[in-house]
This record gives C-alpha cells, sequence and structure tokens, in this order.
C-alpha cells in the first residue's frame, strides 16, 4: 500500500509543526492562539484548510458563562464589603460603633452591614457592630466565594454561585470558540508532508528546495487580475496607417507651417479675393502678426497677381496675400511645394493640422487633420487622378463612387464617396486637375492633380465613432480598454 | 454649400423622373439630393452653378444631362417701356433690369423664389456686398420711370413687412432685422442708394424692398433690379434670374432702358460667353480618346451651342453660366456628360520609392521608447484654452484673433498643458498614470512657426523627478543624443527639481516635478512629474550624426 502523502502549503507545514513541537493535538483555537503566541486569525484559517485536507476537525461552539462584572473586579481588588466590615471588627476587638463603621467603610458600609448580618456574621446592639462569629472562619467562608470570582474573572464560569449574580457581581454571556482536533497526529502528518509552493522563486531554485516541494495545482479557470498595456493612441496608429499607404504608393512626404499666409493657402489656388471662405467669420486668424512681407516671394507674387488679374477682373491685393491665417487646408503645403517647381514626375503627400471657424460638436472641431497628395508629369491625366483615388480607397478597404465638384483650384474636380462599413456613402476625396490657373500662378507646366480628405471623419467611421470629439478623448482608461482595430 | 429645399414632388414633376432617377441624375451634376421626413426634399448645389438655385434651372439642367434639350437659344425679348435713370451712388454704383412676364406666382413658388433669391446673395453676391436682388410686383410700381441715386435719410419709404406708415430711411435702417443686417454695406455719411418708382421709394438696395411693390401669390409679373459694387457680377445675376425664371410655363423677358451719364443701356444684357476648346484637349486632359460627336454631344447636352471649326470648337456657353471661365471648364462639362463613373481609370504604376519625413520616421521611434516606458499616448487639439496656459505659467503663446470658443483661442506652446489638462480627468485611473503626446506646439514668431515634440507626464501616490529624469535619459540615450543638464526655473515646476536639457548649445526640451501650486489649481491630488522634448532638435541632431 502506497504511503500516504499530505501536501500541505509553507504555512499549514509551518503550524502543524509548531503546534506538534508544543505537543498540541486538540484545543480552543482561542486559548491555543494565546498561549502559543499565533495570530488567532491565521491559526483559524490554516485550521480550516487543514480540515479541507480531512487532517483536522474544526467545530464551532456557542457558550452561555459567566464573567465578572467590573463591580466584581473591584471586589477582588480590594476586597468584598463584608470583608472589609469583617477585618475592621476583627482590628478593633470585635466591635465598633455605627457610626465609626460608616466613617470607616464610606458609602459601602450599608452594604457591608446588611450583607455582614444577613449572612450572620455580625449582630447589631444598641448602636454598636458585633462580631458574631470567628472572624477566620468567616473570612474562609468569604474566599470559597471569591475564589469562584477569580474563576469567572479568568475564564468564566458554566455555574455561578448564586450570590455573585445577585449581587452584580458576575453576569452572564455567550461566547463563542472553536474547538480544533487533529484526526491524524501532527507527528505523523509531518512525516509524511509534501509541501507546495504558490510561486517558484529565485530563492528556491537556489537552494535545490524546489525539488523538495510541490508546485501547488491552480484553478487554471480562475480570473486573474486585470492589466492593460500602455499603448499608441488610436488615431495616431490610423494616421501612421495612412502615411504607410502614401509611402507605399510612391509619395515623398512633405510638411508646411502651420500658421501660414494666405498667398498660399487662397491666392495661388486660385481664391477669388473676396471669396466668402477668406472673410473673417471663416477663417481663424493670429493676433500676432497680421501680416508678413512677401519679399521672398517676389516672383511667385507677380505671377499670381496676373493669373487674378485676368481670370477675376480685379485689381489683384498684395496686402491680403500677405494675411496670417491658421492654415484651412493642407493644399497650402501642396502649393509650396509646386511653388519651388519640382521636377516632373511628381508624387508629393502632407499629413497635418487644418483649422476651420467651427464650433464644437458632435461632427465638428475647430482643428483636425487632412491629408493632401499631388501628383503630376507630362501626360498626366484625369483618368490618372481616379485611378489613385480608387487605389487609396481600394487600399483602405472601401468602395468607391465619384460625383463631380467643385474647388476653387481644380478642373475637373471629383468628389470620392465611400461606402462605409455601416452601408453608408460618406462624402471623403476632394480632388481634381489643377487649374491651369493654379499652375501659371506657380510656373508648372505639367498637368498635376491634387486630391485630399479629412482624417477624422474617416478615423471616426473606421473606429465607430459616432461623437468625433471622442477622438481626443482625456480618458486615459477608456484609451487604455480600446479594443484593438487591426488594418 | 448652398442647400436648397423644394416640397417633396416639385422636382419630381418638373422633370418627369421618379425619386430614384432624380437622385441619380442631380448626383452626376454635383448635387446631393436628401429627402427629409418633413415632405421636404434637399439639394445640396455647388456653388459655381448658382443657375441651379431654383426649380427651373434643375429641371433644364436636368432636361441637358438626359438629352431631352440641347444647346441654348435666347427667350423671347420684348421692350418693357421702363426707363431707369441710373446717378451711380458712390458706394454701390451699378445697377441693371428687367421685367418676366407671366411668371404667375402662387403661395408655394413666393417661397422658392425668396430662396433662389437668397441663395444667389450669399454665394455670387457674396452676403449682398457685390451684388443684391430685388424683386417687384411689376403692376404695383407707381411710374415706369425709375431712378437709382443716393437718398437722404430723412427720405419716407414703407419697409417691406412693416406695413403702414411711411418710415424715414434711418428708422427703416435701425429698426428693421434687415437693416441692422445690411444697412452698413452701402451707407453714405449723406444718404443711401434708394431706386424710386416716380417719386415713390421701391427700394434701398442691397437692404430691403419696399412694401408698396411686394410680390404675393397671384403677382404675374415681375420686375426685378439687381444692384451691386462690380458691374459684370450685377449683369451676370440679373441673366441668371432672367433665362432661368424665363423657362416657366408661358413666361418672357422685357428689357429696361438703363441710363447712366447719358449712356444709355438695355438690360438684361443676355451676354453668352464664346470659348475655343481645342479638338485634343478633352482627350488629352481627361486621358479618354474623345471623337468630335462625343465632345459636341456632351457640350450640347451642357446646354452649351456648339461650332465644329477647324482644329477645334466653338463654344457659345449660355448667359446662366458664370463657371466657364476657360476651356478647361467646358472639358468638366464634357467629362460631366458623359458621367464621371464612365471615364474609367489608370491603375497607379508605383515605379518609384515612397520616403517618409525624417520627422515622422523618428517620432515613430520616440513613440514605441515612450510605450516601452509604460507612458499611454494621449492626443490632444493645439487649440486651447488661455486659463490652461495661465494656470500653467504658459505666456508666451500665440493667440488667435477671431475664436469661436474661448476654449480653443490660444495655440498651445507646449504640449506639458495638455498634459496636465489630461491627468486631472483621470484622477480615478488605475494608478500610476503615465502619459505621453507627440504634437504639434506653435510659438510666437514672424510667422509663428510649429514644431512637434514629445511630452511625458507621470501621475503617482508618490513620484518625483528622479522618474522622469530616467526615462528622459533613457530616450535621449537610445537616440544616441548628446546632452547636458541644468537647473531650470519655471511657475510649472518645483523649484530646485526641474532642469533644461541642453544638446549642443540648443534648448531641447525640460522636465521636473510639476509645482503644487500648479496641481492644485487644475484640481489635481496626486503628484505629476512632466518633461517635454523639441523632436526638431533630435531629428536635426541625427540627420548631423548619422551617415547616410
Amino acid at each position: 500500500m502506497p504511503k500516504e502523502e499530505y501536501p500541505l502549503s509553507r504555512g499549514e507545514y509551518n503550524l502543524v509543526k509548531k503546534l506538534a513541537d508544543a505537543g498540541v493535538e486538540k484545543g480552543y483555537v482561542e486559548e491555543v492562539s494565546k498561549k502559543h503566541g499565533i495570530e488567532e486569525a491565521q491559526l483559524h484559517s490554516l485550521l480550516l484548510l487543514l480540515q479541507e485536507k480531512g487532517l483536522v476537525k474544526v467545530r464551532r461552539e456557542e457558550e452561555s458563562i459567566y464573567v465578572t462584572t467590573s463591580k466584581g473586579l473591584q471586589a477582588l481588588r480590594e476586597g468584598l464589603p463584608e470583608e472589609k466590615l469583617v477585618r475592621l471588627l476583627e482590628k478593633s476587638g470585635g466591635s465598633l460603633v455605627v457610626g465609626k463603621v460608616k466613617e470607616e467603610l464610606g458609602p459601602e458600609a450599608g452594604i457591608a452591614i446588611g450583607q455582614a448580618r444577613r449572612k450572620g456574621y455580625i449582630n447589631i446592639e444598641k448602636g454598636r457592630v458585633i462580631l458574631a462569629r470567628d472572624p477566620q472562619e468567616i473570612l474562609r467562608e468569604i474566599s470559597e466565594l471569591k475564589k469562584a470570582l477569580q474563576l469567572a474573572s479568568e475564564g468564566g464560569l458554566r455555574e455561578a454561585p448564586k450570590e455573585l449574580v445577585e449581587r452584580g457581581l458576575v453576569t452572564r454571556e455567550i461566547i463563542r470558540r472553536t474547538w480544533f482536533e487533529f484526526t491524524t497526529p501532527p507527528r505523523e502528518i509531518l512525516d509524511n508532508a509534501i509541501v507546495e509552493v504558490a510561486r517558484l522563486s529565485h530563492k528556491l531554485l537556489v537552494s535545490g528546495e524546489w525539488r523538495r516541494v510541490r508546485l501547488k495545482k491552480y484553478d487554471v479557470r480562475a480570473e486573474p487580475p486585470e492589466i492593460y498595456p500602455a499603448r499608441k493612441h488610436f488615431l495616431g496608429e490610423f494616421i501612421e496607417m495612412l502615411k504607410d499607404i502614401m509611402k507605399e504608393l510612391g509619395f515623398v512626404e512633405v510638411r508646411g507651417p502651420i500658421v501660414d499666409i494666405e498667398l498660399f493657402n487662397f491666392d495661388i489656388l486660385f481664391q477669388a479675393q473676396d471669396h466668402p471662405a477668406r472673410e473673417i467669420h471663416d477663417t481663424l486668424r493670429v493676433k500676432e502678426p497680421k501680416r508678413v512681407p512677401l519679399d521672398e516671394y517676389s516672383s511667385l507674387v507677380e505671377r499670381v497677381a496676373r493669373v487674378h488679374e485676368k481670370g477675376w477682373g480685379y485689381k489683384w491685393n498684395p496686402e491680403i496675400a500677405a494675411r496670417v491665417l491658421l492654415r484651412s487646408q493642407t493644399t497650402a503645403v501642396s502649393a509650396r511645394v509646386l511653388a519651388r517647381r519640382p521636377e516632373p514626375p511628381i508624387r508629393f503627400f502632407t499629413l497635418g493640422r487644418v483649422y476651420r471657424s467651427d464650433v464644437v460638436d458632435s461632427t465638428h472641431l475647430p482643428e483636425f487633420h487632412q491629408l493632401d497628395g499631388i501628383m503630376g508629369w507630362p501626360g498626366y491625366t484625369f483618368r490618372d487622378l481616379i485611378g489613385i483615388l480608387r487605389e487609396v480607397a481600394g487600399r483602405l478597404g472601401l468602395e468607391l463612387r465619384l460625383k463631380p465638384g467643385y474647388f476653387p483650384f481644380t478642373e475637373p474636380s471629383v468628389e470620392g464617396y465611400v461606402r462605409l462599413p455601416n452601408g453608408k456613402w460618406l462624402e471623403l476625396f476632394g480632388a481634381g486637375l489643377f487649374r491651369p490657373e493654379v499652375l501659371e500662378a506657380v510656373g508648372v507646366d505639367y498637368p498635376v492633380g491634387a486630391w485630399g480628405f479629412g482624417v477624422e471623419r474617416l478615423a471616426a467611421a473606421f473606429y465607430g465613432v459616432n461623437d468625433i470629439r471622442d477622438l481626443y478623448t482625456r480618458d486615459v482608461e477608456k484609451l487604455r480598454r480600446l479594443p484593438v482595430k487591426i488594418f | 454649400m448652398p442647400v436648397l429645399k423644394f416640397p417633396e414632388g416639385r422636382l419630381e414633376s418638373l422633370t418627369g423622373l421618379s425619386r430614384r432617377e432624380l437622385e441619380d441624375v442631380l448626383f452626376r451634376l454635383k448635387c446631393e439630393v436628401d429627402y427629409l421626413d418633413d415632405g421636404y426634399v434637399e439639394v445640396e448645389v455647388n456653388p459655381d452653378r448658382p443657375d441651379m438655385y431654383v426649380g427651373e434651372g434643375i429641371a433644364r439642367a436636368v432636361g441637358g444631362l438626359l438629352g431631352r434639350r440641347r444647346g441654348w437659344s435666347l427667350p423671347r425679348i420684348v421692350d418693357s417701356g421702363l426707363v431707369l435713370y441710373n446717378e451711380g451712388p458712390p458706394t454701390r454704383p451699378y445697377i441693371a433690369a428687367a421685367v418676366v412676364y407671366n411668371v404667375n406666382v402662387t403661395e408655394d413658388y413666393i417661397e422658392e423664389l425668396v430662396q433662389f433669391q437668397e441663395k444667389l446673395h450669399d454665394t455670387i453676391g457674396r452676403r449682398r456686398r457685390k451684388a443684391a436682388i430685388g424683386l417687384h410686383d411689376l403692376s404695383k410700381l407707381p411710374s415706369g420711370k425709375l431712378y437709382y441715386k443716393l437718398a437722404s435719410y430723412e427720405d419716407e419709404m414703407i419697409p417691406l413687412g412693416h406695413p403702414g406708415e411711411r418710415t424715414p430711411l434711418k428708422r427703416a435702417l435701425e429698426e428693421t432685422s434687415q437693416g441692422r443686417k445690411y444697412g452698413s454695406l452701402s451707407a453714405t455719411d449723406n444718404g443711401h442708394p434708394a431706386l424710386y418708382s416716380g417719386s415713390d421709394i421701391i427700394a434701398i438696395p442691397p437692404v430691403i424692398n419696399s412694401e408698396i411693390t411686394r410680390v404675393e401669390p397671384g403677382t404675374r409679373d415681375l420686375f426685378i433690379d439687381v444692384t451691386g459694387t462690380d458691374k459684370a457680377t450685377v449683369e451676370k445675376v440679373l441673366d441668371i434670374i432672367t433665362t432661368t425664371l424665363a423657362e416657366r410655363e408661358g413666361a418672357y423677358l422685357g428689357k429696361v432702358k438703363v441710363i447712366r451719364e447719358s449712356v444709355e443701356e438695355a438690360t438684361p444684357k443676355l451676354s453668352a460667353k464664346t470659348v475655343f476648346l481645342g479638338k485634343d484637349e478633352p482627350s488629352r486632359i481627361l486621358g479618354l480618346p474623345l471623337d468630335s460627336f462625343t465632345i459636341s454631344d456632351g457640350l450640347s447636352r451642357m446646354l452649351h451651342n456648339v461650332d465644329v471649326s477647324a482644329g477645334g470648337f466653338r463654344v457659345e456657353a449660355p448667359p446662366f453660366r458664370v463657371d466657364i471661365l476657360s476651356s478647361i471648364d467646358l472639358v468638366e462639362d464634357i467629362a460631366i456628360a458623359i458621367g464621371y463613373e464612365s471615364i474609367g481609370e489608370n491603375k497607379p504604376v508605383v515605379d518609384r520609392q515612397g520616403r517618409l519625413q525624417a520627422l515622422t520616421l523618428l517620432a515613430r521611434k520616440v513613440r514605441d521608447l515612450a510605450i516601452g516606458l509604460g507612458y499611454t499616448e494621449t492626443m490632444q487639439l493645439t487649440l486651447t484654452s488661455p486659463r490652461l496656459l495661465d494656470l500653467t505659467g504658459f505666456t508666451s503663446r500665440v493667440e488667435v484673433e477671431n475664436p469661436v470658443q474661448q476654449e480653443y483661442s490660444v495655440l498651445r506652446p507646449s504640449l506639458i498643458p495638455s498634459l496636465l489638462s489630461t491627468l486631472s480627468r483621470n484622477l480615478h485611473a488605475r494608478k500610476p498614470v503615465k502619459v505621453f503626446e507627440v504634437g504639434n506646439v506653435v510659438v510666437p514668431g514672424t510667422p509663428p512657426p510649429d514644431e512637434v515634440r514629445l511630452g511625458l507626464a507621470i501621475m503617482d501616490e508618490e513620484v518625483g523627478y528622479e522618474d522622469i529624469q530616467a526615462s528622459v535619459y533613457s530616450i535621449l540615450r537610445l537616440l544616441n543624443v548628446e546632452f547636458s543638464v541644468e537647473p531650470y526655473k519655471h511657475k510649472v515646476f518645483v523649484e530646485g527639481r526641474a532642469a533644461r536639457i541642453i544638446s549642443r548649445g540648443t534648448l531641447l526640451g525640460v522636465m521636473g516635478e510639476v509645482n503644487p501650486e500648479v496641481l492644485l489649481a487644475l484640481g489635481i491630488d496626486y503628484p505629476v512629474a512632466a518633461a517635454e522634448l523639441n523632436l526638431e532638435v533630435i531629428a536635426e541632431w541625427r540627420s548631423k550624426t548619422e551617415s547616410p
């Protein structure tokens, strides 16, 4: 027959050993705890664990006992009132006038005389208290009573002398205790114990003790603690994905200033100087500076003036072009790139923040990201432009539908609608071939297609975000817990 | 984008199309149709097609695209007998006028007419400044002799919608809502432009008409004036309205003689623009071989008159089109006529390597490092509240001149206020809360430049300078950046526990323990340490130190 093994945790093992060493096999938890210096709650819980393993029986007990009251404790310390009286009388030669007794015993005198008289210790004659019996005998009798009181004060008494109860020296109390009893002798348990450990440690490995212990079996289905990793922001990830798509399509990333001038944001783009979009309530401006000199752009300015005056039939005003604004479109960056007259073929893109005079609500932000791409070479056509729109939409997994559109700086112009996962069509791309007036202004002599879109609206659709403000949430817990989207 | 509202059924009956067909055709004409629940239809029209701001204009364009009509011809036009003397008020010197007979205004049509008028005002009229339209009941004109001149502010009229007493212009301008809105556009010190019929003021353009010529259900013929600051625009707006209203059953036009400084003109001008389109131009631009027939067919369905001539097409655009500036605009019309979806595409060939900005690549690495160090990425707007910057001690900053909302009225000069604002809303999040942002800041300059920076912040039960310092050192050393550190004083940090980070004499960033005063002002009751690094400086450093 195989030897029985007792798997124990380190704590259980230590407890059994301690009890075995002390020779304890049974007892009340409360008493053992006190006597052997083991923390009661810990002892209790370890015994319950040992009970689960069938090594110990634990029983809760409820008992009614008598315990000493504060009055009783005082009597123990100072003596019972009648005891004091008997000692006083003994010392005074067996009798004393009542007045003297009252003087000596104070407020207790009444009780002392009452009790002593009832028990026949004294007689009262003509105003004197007189011992009625041998004081030593009386004191022995009293000490019996005090012994019971003493016991009640130490651990309680199951039965108490009626007198102690009646005099309020003891009182009844319900106490709960835990009785335990080893069903297998502690020594035998220790001899056959296998210690289980919860966590393997460096110490166990180094000491070689790991060989003598057993790794406890876990409930592998139990929930672990909840943790979340530090992570990238989903809108940031979306932006990087867009940049990667552009790079894969052979586009070179460019960058332009956020605070720009109207020359690049509007004038080069053939937006008439009295166009409503250029008015103060549509474009955000900065307090300082209001304008910057256009000196470094002199030849560009000359061409822009010529193009505007011919196309719109007004006197073009360089003061308006020099106004500083928060760019309203990343096409301003494309305009800057074209103004450097790059050698064809060209494929450039930029992705950055643009600003609008919009009140914040669930579909508007005063600031959002725009992606703007331009491409061109001699012989570049509208079909090439449609091709890139379809390619980008395709790489985003979106179906594309084309609608003629209007932008001041492109002709033909096209708007690209994409079908979202929810089946709705979203107006995404704005695109077109730059107007000849734009190309003339920048001095580029090959056709250039331009297209762009707002990033946030698409990101919101991708992530199923209904309120665009949630893209800029400040709730870190929400960011930590956002499900991963793979694209 | 102008959005027009029509009762459901109106456009269907004008075009004879079903709802589905109408949506489809209008989409091809740059319009988006939205059927509302209240029995109305919203049509979004592009701002380059003001001729489509009314039912008749939409029906005309639809008819063309469907090939039911081709090209254009002048409507029947007679002499109205009206004479308009223009004294050319200096603030608004131009006026053109016309009569449209047999418009037959009904209850419903009044709304549509006013909508037409208002959309023209808002777009081509530049909110009435450049051009404004007055509509009058012809039969109510007190006299066939009209005068356009400055009226004194004491002169009287009965403003439209305020029947009863005659009102001095001064009061009409001050007390009507139109007066408050548009009263300053053309006012002069000694008077306001006014249109008289005989001795009665029938309008004070561009503000308000007079009650006496009110257009109402039952009005048969319209007298229309257009005033403005640009002659070509004024005439073009009149062309658009008259040719479009002439589309109504039985309607025709009447000329008005306009006399200015004894020069006589008749309006409407109904002027057509002639543009020459090269034979190969459409094919070359669209990338689609097109024959002459397809091109003329497309143009005529877009209602242009086309003459095939040597080497190309002589195209006469209709008087109601304002968007035909040059041949490129005709190419778009041809593309629309063919249908964008039928043009096809050239699949892009990727024959060259794309490239990302060095800063983009650096930012990606930095984000990976920050995440590796346990920071979660956050993103905030660059527009922020001045209060946040005041509380955190960032007083040097770029302010927006015309903010829409106070909370978005300054550009952040640092990422630290954004991060602190984020932390202030995460006091109950699991600690430590470690956040970062790689984002733009804008600093004062001429013009103010923007920079990409990395901001880091930690909030915990206990957190100190060395916690943030360790992160900063780790990132900088892994990026191979040489740097030194010196004590730094700033309101946002605790003195003696903040540093500037310098790299080759350039300020690279700052780091420190956030001042408890600042924390409590923001409602943060946990300690915070924060840092900010300028990625532009690091990118610059690496471009100099790394071999390509």
